[in-house]
């Protein structure tokens, strides 16, 4: 079967900095990816590669098959969505006309909304169950409340690959359960997911694949037993590795949250 | 439960579509208040007679009518709706509800090009255009153009250079202008003009000019228009707008240009009038929420009332003798626009 994306030796500079070595490592259709790796490793570089925000180096990233670089903007958007750690919006802009924002690729520069935009734009409320702040000013949100619209916005693209960077970031234990709670019906609806995560006990059970990207550690992607094991993380996070059987799993921390 | 039957029309464009129709009655009011008031009275009942009947009016009416009084509130609406559409697109454009029509240095260029032609040229007119509404068009036009290019650095313009650009270039134009100042040989006559137009106020233009104007101004309000749901999705951001498959750089291009024809049309039929580009955007946004493809048709038609009605007041006040409408739009605008930063604090955060 033809890889969802793919990269082919991809290497990213920032001026003479490399963020990114030779990036090697493709993802099926139907995967839910955690991507994780120390900071400043080029988490979020990727997924900017990935989204085409950024021109590889080096190298050629491919999605189903064909290169990003040769899609137009507006078919890369509707077929996959990046939604970043911050979004800073200025005026008074409510929920429902920032996730209504999510279907630009598919409007041309007139004509409003069509039906099918319009139930796309319900299902994104719907699966974020963000319906109750559709009228709230986005500003006025709380840092879960505003990642939940922020999925939405992504989800309204109805884009065949979404990326997340770091979705857990800044939330509380509760909202941070809410959102892998999330991310596993999202995934159970068929949506694609590659998402930078910090937690490393948020991943098994959630995510069926980790990719790990360290500046100390060649580019590893497999199944998360095979990926969290001690002698890997040590190396790729510099660190005394954590021993993650010991931290309670995401659904012993739910019945733990109830 | 049965299910309510879908409307075709959304409900917020039928009360779009309410306002904008008041506006537009609006309008025609003050434009009628405009023209009645003058230090000379020509009453109402005899303009309507002369409409209906047309039953002559004396010469003398006439003339302070079609020649004096319908050009100058007509370019009072022009310069209120481009200000104020102006001021909308720079605020959009740069995420900032401080943003005016001159944010990015139209009037530097524009007082060069002023000073130029009200010392050295007075006698100069072309096409019914004087001397200094070309050059002050001319001028700002000229500036954007070179501001654009100083803060374009590898096929991309960085927001906060295209500012910090407009600041440096429009101060150093508009300082300039001194040294031709040095050269006035008019005992000062052209200078009292000059501060007059600094002020911001008004003039009488000739039909063609207006005319030209016109064409102009609706030719860069239809760009606005299709720009309007580009600033909405710039509003998440330039990355953000890049990732929906939106070509930034051709939108920032689209609005420099509409905003700075805007903000030239507004400089040569009314000089510098501050604040109405900066506060009648928020007024609709009070109105109508932060949707630009709303806040156009609004913003436009609310600028072109207030503007008219500020110059009328410009105009009676001290009768015979007039005050430059930019102070008074000091005095009306300034309060207002505190008023609404402390009211809409929230709004504006992050």
């Amino acid at each position: 079967m033809r890889p969802l994306l793919s990269f082919e030796r991809v290497s990213f500079y920032y001026g003479h900095r490399q963020v990114i070595a030779g990036a090697e490592f493709s993802i099926d259709a139907g995967a839910c990816t955690a991507l994780i790796g120390p900071n400043g490793g080029g988490k979020t570089t990727l997924l900017r590669l990935a989204a085409g925000l950024l021109q590889p180096s080096t190298g050629q990233i491919l999605f189903e098959g064909v290169e990003l670089l040769a899609r137009s903007r507006r078919d890369v958007a509707q077929q996959i969505a990046l939604v970043p750690q911050d979004l800073q919006i200025p005026f008074s802009f409510t929920v429902q006309q920032i996730v209504e924002q999510g279907r630009t690729p598919y409007l041309g520069l007139f004509g409003g909304l069509g039906a099918s935009d319009r139930s796309a734009i319900e299902r994104a409320i719907e699966l974020t169950g963000i319906g109750p702040l559709r009228h709230r000013i986005f500003n006025e949100l709380s840092g879960g409340e505003r990642q939940r619209v922020k999925i939405a916005l992504g989800l309204a693209q109805e884009p065949k690959l979404l990326l997340l960077d770091e979705p857990t970031q800044n939330l509380d234990f509760g909202r941070q359960m809410e959102l892998i709670a999330l991310i596993r019906q999202l995934r159970a609806e068929g949506v694609n997911i590659l998402a930078a995560v910090h937690d490393l006990a948020l991943i098994s059970g959630t995510f069926s694949t980790v990719l790990l990207i360290s500046p100390y550690e060649r580019f590893r992607i497999g199944p998360p037993e095979y990926i969290l094991q001690p002698v890997i993380l040590e190396r790729a996070f510099q660190c005394p590795a954590p021993n993650l059987n010991s931290l309670p799993s995401f659904d012993r921390r739910r019945e733990f949250a109830r | 439960m049965a299910e309510k039957p879908r409307l075709d029309v959304h409900p917020t464009s039928v009360r779009t579509g309410a306002v904008v129709a008041a506006l537009v009655l609006a309008l025609v009011c003050t434009i009628v208040v405009g023209i009645t008031c003058g230090a000379v009275h020509v009453s109402l009942h005899s303009m309507i007679l002369a409409l209906l009947h047309s039953r002559a009016l004396s010469p003398d009416d006439r003339v302070i009518l079609m020649e004096i009084r319908l050009p100058r509130v007509l370019a009072a609406a022009m310069v209120g709706a481009a200000l104020s559409a102006a001021g909308l697109l720079f605020q959009g454009l740069f995420r900032n509800p401080l943003a005016d029509p001159y944010v990015i240095g139209s009037s530097g260029g524009a007082v060069l090009g002023a000073t130029i032609a009200m010392v050295l040229l007075p006698q100069l007119s072309w096409l019914g255009f004087s001397a200094v509404a070309l050059l002050a068009f001319a001028g700002s036009v000229a500036t954007i153009a070179v501001v654009y290019s100083l803060a374009r650095v590898g096929g991309t313009t960085q927001v906060v250079t295209l500012l910090l650009a407009g600041f440096a270039v429009s101060t150093m134009l508009s300082y300039s202008s001194y040294f031709v100042e040095v050269l006035d040989r008019d005992y000062g006559l052209g200078l009292r003009v000059l501060a007059s137009w600094l002020h911001g106020s008004v003039g009488v233009p000739q039909w063609t000019q207006l005319g030209v104007m016109g064409l102009l101004l609706s030719g860069s309000l239809s760009g606005a228009a299709i720009l309007s749901r580009r600033l909405n999705t710039l509003a998440l951001g330039d990355e953000y707008a890049q990732q929906l498959g939106v070509h930034v750089e051709r939108v920032r291009i689209g609005i420099i240009l509409t905003g700075s024809l805007l903000a030239a049309v507004a400089v040569s039929l009314g000089g510098l009038i501050g604040f109405v580009g900066l506060i009648v955007p928020h007024l609709a946004r009070l109105i109508a929420g932060p949707d630009h493809v709303r806040l156009l048709p609004i913003t436009v038609l609310t600028g072109a009332s207030f503007l008219v009605l500020t110059d009328t007041l410009a105009r009676t006040l001290m009768a015979p003798a007039e005050v430059p409408v930019g102070i008074l739009m000091a005095f009306i605008g300034g309060p207002f626009f505190l008023y609404l930063l402390r009211r809409t604090k929230r709004g504006y955060t992050a």
